[in-house]
């Protein structure tokens, strides 16, 4: 038996399916175009960040929202493929972080 | 919200002020970090990203709404739906970026609901992004294992006199529900027949509004 | 003529796939998902594996994922099939109808004729 992916969950229990619901944010609706983008210009293969989901750990898995992961899994990509710096990454979220503010491109 | 800008031609700055009223989070900072880097690097500009937000919101329940309808008054559009769901849309001005679209038709025999347990593949192009519940965890583990309360949870109870198929979209295609239309709606005309399809009865997690 | 199955593979007409099985199964064929024990990004959930279910369709041939999740080439491409369960074969304590049914999309070589007990 194959050890079973943290992302294989068809079937589990769980509970009560939310049906509250919210608008994507600008900044969602952003990430999303800008992972289209690695995709078509391939960069970013659907199945490598799949990939990289499931080898997020089952702790991180358990409390990640999708957009979350979403973020995560391009970045953690990114750094694989070379394409970003962890450092850099980091330092420059950081900064962004701290000034609380959105002009930042 | 009012919005005084409509003749700015930057639209984007109108769109920005959306979650100004929103602190900063941590994930939006990662965010804006990640997209400043690419656009510095090279990798694509800000234009490209704008562009594709663009043509991204043009997947919405809209656009399936509008095939269902036309399905409904037109026998052979069905057919042709039923048959080629890309060329279908293709029919309608709606450019599918999906591998592969199947439309699977309600039937007074059989119930039809979609899930992606491995993560949540979505026919975006006619859906537009999944709602909150599609991609959670509850209804990826559950509706797989137990459709009809989940759908009792959605308030759509399905008779012992019909059964359900539940589609796990976990490959290659991606699915679209056709549900029955309802009766009454002999006179209506395909907008309104359109206004009755909701983005969670093309999931198959609910029926189509009953007409006025 | 007509190749054999062993020559279109070698020519790559036909994909080489993991399994023995030769890519044709038809639709109402009886089949078993197997549990290939392949480490990493597979697309076949642990749920149906080992199960018995029909093959509803046959729905083309797609780049392989668990190739690509490595920055490897996905081709040849692969037959994909989608495979229709009884719930009650997948869930032995299901509630609801025996006609219940789940449909779901398995590549080739994670399928097997199944040898029908009477």
């Amino acid at each position: 038996m194959t050890e079973k992916l943290i992302t294989d969950i068809g079937g589990d229990s769980a509970g009560v399916v939310p049906q509250e619901g919210r608008d994507q944010l600008f900044w969602e609706k952003q990430m999303i175009a800008t992972f289209n983008l690695l995709q078509v210009k391939g960069i970013v293969v659907t199945d490598e960040f799949r990939r990289t989901v499931e080898e997020m750990s089952a702790e991180y898995y358990a409390d990640s929202t999708f957009y979350g992961r979403r973020l995560d899994g391009m970045v953690q990509l990114l750094i694989e493929k070379g394409v970003l710096d962890a450092d850099g990454f980091d330092k420059r979220a950081e900064k962004i972080l701290t000034a609380g503010t959105r002009d930042h491109v | 919200m009012s919005n005084d800008e409509h003749n700015h031609d930057h639209d984007n700055h109108a769109t920005t002020r959306e979650d100004d009223d929103l602190e900063l989070t941590e994930g939006e900072a990662r965010f804006l970090a990640l997209k400043g880097l690419l656009i510095e690097q090279g990798v694509m500009t800000a234009d490209e990203i704008r562009a594709r937000m663009e043509f991204n919101e043009r997947g919405s329940p809209h656009q399936a709404a509008r095939m269902i309808a036309r399905a409904w008054i037109d026998p052979a559009y069905k057919e042709r739906m039923l048959d080629d769901t890309k060329a279908a849309a293709a029919e309608l001005g709606i450019e599918a970026t999906e591998a592969a679209l199947v439309t699977i038709e309600n039937t007074p025999e059989r119930h039809n609901m979609v899930v992606c347990t491995l993560c949540s593949c979505y026919p975006r192009s006619l859906l537009g992004e999944p709602p909150a519940f599609y991609v959670s965890k509850a209804y990826r583990s559950r509706a797989v294992r137990e459709p009809r309360k989940v759908l009792r949870e959605f308030g759509v109870e399905i008779p012992e006199t019909v059964d359900i198929a539940v589609h796990d979209s976990n490959a290659d295609l991606r699915y679209v529900i056709m549900p029955m239309r309802p009766a009454g709606t002999e006179g209506l005309s395909e907008d309104d027949l359109a206004a009755l399809i909701t983005r969670d009865s093309v999931v198959g997690c609910a029926l189509p509004v009953e007409p006025a | 003529m007509a190749l054999t199955s062993a020559r279109k593979k070698f020519l790559l007409l036909e994909p080489v796939t993991m399994s023995d099985q030769i890519a044709a199964y038809r639709v109402g064929d009886r089949v078993r998902i197997l549990d290939i024990g392949k480490p990493g990004h597979v697309r076949t959930p642990t749920y149906v594996r080992h199960k018995t279910g029909t093959i509803e369709r046959f729905c083309g041939m797609f780049e392989n994922p668990e190739n690509k999740a490595y920055g490897r080439w996905g081709l040849p491409s692969i037959p994909l099939y989608r495979v229709q369960f009884r719930q009650h074969d997948i869930w032995p304590d299901y509630d609801g109808t025996p006609g219940d049914v789940l449909e779901i999309e398995i590549y080739d070589h994670w399928l097997a004729l199944a040898e029908e007990e009477a």
